[in-house]
């Protein structure tokens, strides 16, 4: 019985530089396993250990996804083993196309229970992936996954809901997209790089990468727009209470206390 | 040794001189790892900004032709300035360009590259793991420990930079005293390509360097650099702790006050800030090189202290990868006879005296307390101004002997023409 999970090797938004125009440079920022793909294989990792199933890593992008540096850093995260499709042509794969490659790799692997993923990505954040590759496999989709179980069969899922949490019945394998706060992500320590070094790593020839039609920008992208708010700090009591009425104007502040 | 070893040798600090030595070692079939904090190695290394390049053409020598260099600096510049004035003296050479002596470089892009050659030499890279400590059995050094782990080596290399903790926390080597450090200010400010040339007066591919004395530290010990990029500009001071703290100035504050400064707002003008930090710099000199080696450890680079600022060029990157070069050597030799005490590693101290780094500290061996006289930054940019502004400021009022003007200007500077020999002559042989 195998666990995968799909992660993406993603640039590091913190490191993005975003110009007075409102472009964002992605150019300087470094990659990593994606934030909340690292609470997914941690909640496989729990789910593998629980179970004594395989955790299997999958990942598809572009070269740089299967440099030692990346698949060492996934594989310390506590997978057992990894799966790589990288090829230049999924470097700017859209969801579709990266869906596509996921659910091709996917289709050659027997066994799996689950298939894991992070809430989203750090970089893109559209969440469709988990929803693409469910589709392309017919498998069905959870999103906002906050616990999972395996019994003969069939999966036993939690998931948040608005209001609560309600607890499903899946039979057969499906795609659980967990929530962020799922898990508490530990740091890989020196014995799990140590270890990650000895795992296996699988590396996939790529399919013709299938492109997500043609998607062109036709407007810059525009944020809310700036009123030049301006407060004065020179009495700070009167400043004060004119920030809080500005936010509250602006609906950032809601609730009684004027 | 109670243990099995996990690793021949284990490097601490991903920096040029962590990733040379791995890199060397891993090369000559032992077993390396090199382990660096940053989630990518050179994620927190303050980018320095002029390589030179001999040692790390020895090391690869497709260096030049790979590796991820801004620009090959051609263009040298030494400016004395003053609020109002300044007076530059100006190098250029096309060998330094041919032969790639000093180029500028980017630490988030130099490092990640040294430590990929380093990964393909077989070095296991452990980014993202800081090292807690020295793991030290009956008085040696057997290995690290980081977290709830420990990795066992037969020989540990501290590469971790200007602090080195780890040596120092074993008590292996001695604070360094306030006047032994500087405190380097940085940013990195983007620019066009095509603005850059023109601005620096240099062809695509080409680089300039500047380094400015007086008015940009405000008179504190030290100076600033402004280092061409290729589509963005190092700028920064490094200023003496001991007299940052003495004359009550924040460092911030002086480099805000470079930045300021018309003339360097006129190279800056209309940039993007990019990146923005600051470091702490060795300044001692050979007198802060402490001692190399202990059982089952080697000190490297900046951790051993291993720095070289005349005032005109701060170095410490090519002393890192010289030192880097020398430990390799003395480590492989006592990995191979199985005696890894100092006595074992002696090597490597053998080794970095013998080349350039040893003899460079020795040479050099005067700059700091010659760069601690205040007159360096307070007087001689004016005095200079002085005298030229009597050759240029043509007003109508009858002009002096070039030798008078001299004179002139020296008495308006209130320093005796004994104390500018004194200090000539000091500078001649500290520098
Ligand atoms: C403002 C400024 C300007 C400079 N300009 C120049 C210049 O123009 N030319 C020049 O040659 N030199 C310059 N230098 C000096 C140069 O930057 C250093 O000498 C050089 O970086 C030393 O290399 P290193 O490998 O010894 O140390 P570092 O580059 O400091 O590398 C140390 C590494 O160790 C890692 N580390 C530290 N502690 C730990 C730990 N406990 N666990 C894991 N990892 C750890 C750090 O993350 C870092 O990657 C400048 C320095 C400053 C501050």
């Amino acid at each position: 019985m195998k666990i995968v999970v799909a992660y993406k090797w993603a640039a590091d938004p913190q490191e993005a530089t975003v110009a007075a125009d409102g472009q964002v440079d992605f150019s300087r920022a470094k990659s990593a396993v994606s934030d909340y793909d690292a609470v997914a294989i941690t909640v496989a990792r729990h789910l593998g250990d629980t179970h004594g199933a395989d955790v299997v890593g999958l990942t598809v992008g572009g070269p740089e996804v299967a440099t030692g540096l990346a698949t060492k850093a996934a594989l310390s995260r506590g997978l057992d083993a990894l799966m790589v499709v990288a090829d230049p042509a999924l470097t700017a794969a859209g969801s579709t196309g990266t869906a596509q490659a996921l659910a091709t790799a996917l289709a050659g692997v027997d066994d799996i229970a689950v298939l894991i993923t992070g809430d989203s990505s750090v970089d893109v954040g559209a969440k469709l992936v988990p929803a693409v590759v469910g589709g392309l496999l017919g498998w069905p989709v959870l999103t906002e996954v906050t616990a999972v179980a395996i019994e003969p069969g069939a999966l036993v899922v939690e998931r948040a809901v608005s209001g609560g949490t309600e607890q499903l019945r899946i039979d057969g394998p499906a795609v659980l997209a967990v929530a962020t706060d799922a898990a508490t992500v530990k740091a890989p320590g020196m014995k799990d790089v140590l270890a990650a070094a000895k795992k296996p790593v699988q590396q996939l020839p790529a399919d013709p990468v299938v492109a997500d039609g043609t998607l062109r920008s036709t407007a810059r992208l525009s944020g809310p727009a700036r009123r030049g708010i301006q407060i004065s700090t020179d009495d700070p009591a009167a400043a004060a209470a004119e920030l809080v009425s500005a936010l509250r104007a602006d609906g950032v502040l809601i609730g009684g206390q004027q | 040794m109670s243990a099995e070893p996990d690793f021949d040798v284990i490097v601490v600090g991903a920096g040029v001189a962590g990733c040379i030595t791995a890199y060397q070692l891993a090369g000559r079939g032992l077993s390396v790892a090199l382990i660096d904090r940053g989630e990518t190695p050179g994620a927190k290394n303050l980018s320095g900004g002029v390589l030179y390049t001999h040692p790390l053409q020895q090391v690869f020598p497709d260096f030049l032709q790979t590796a991820p260099i801004e620009r090959r600096i051609s263009r040298n510049q030494i400016c004395f300035l003053n609020q109002d004035s300044s007076v530059a003296i100006d190098y250029r050479d096309a060998r330094l360009d041919r032969d790639g002596t000093a180029v500028s470089v980017l630490r988030g892009r130099l490092d990640p590259w040294l430590a990929e050659r380093c990964e393909d030499a077989g070095v296991l890279v452990m980014p993202g793991v800081r090292v807690d400590s020295l793991l030290i059995e009956d008085g040696r050094v057997v290995g690290v420990v980081a977290g709830e782990d420990e990795l066992r080596a037969r020989v540990t290399v501290a590469a971790d930079g200007v602090n080195s903790f780890l040596a120092r926390d074993a008590g292996l080597r001695p604070a360094p005293q306030p006047h032994q450090l500087a405190v380097g200010v940085k940013a990195v400010v983007q620019l066009p390509s095509d603005i850059i040339e023109a601005r620096f007066g240099v062809d695509a591919l080409e680089g300039a360097a500047i380094a400015v004395v007086g008015d940009c530290t405000r008179g504190v010990g030290g100076g600033g650099f402004i280092y061409t990029n290729q589509g963005s500009i190092s700028v920064g001071v490094v200023l003496r702790l001991d007299d940052l703290t003495a004359k009550g100035l924040r460092s911030t504050e002086v480099f805000d006050g470079f930045l300021d400064h018309p003339y360097t707002e006129r190279l800056l003008r209309g940039g993007e800030l990019l990146e923005y930090g600051c470091h702490l710099v060795a300044e001692g000199g050979q007198a802060m090189v402490g001692e190399l080696v202990h059982h089952g450890l080697v000190i490297v680079g900046d951790a051993a202290g291993m720095t070289i600022n005349t005032g005109l060029t701060v170095r410490g990157m090519d002393l890192a990868a010289g030192a880097a070069i020398a430990a390799a050597v003395g480590v492989a030799e006592a990995i191979e006879t199985g005696d890894v005490t100092a006595a074992g590693l002696a090597g490597y101290p053998k080794a970095l005296a013998a080349g350039f780094v040893g003899q460079d500290l020795q040479t050099y061996a005067r700059a700091p307390k010659f760069l601690e006289n205040p007159r360096m930054y307070e007087s001689y940019g004016p005095l200079l101004a002085d005298a030229l502004h009597q050759v240029f400021g043509l007003d109508g009022s009858a002009r002096k002997p070039l030798r008078r003007v001299a004179m002139d200007a020296l008495k308006g500077s209130g320093i005796g023409v004994g104390t500018i020999v004194k200090d000539a002559w000091q500078g001649a042989r500290a520098l």
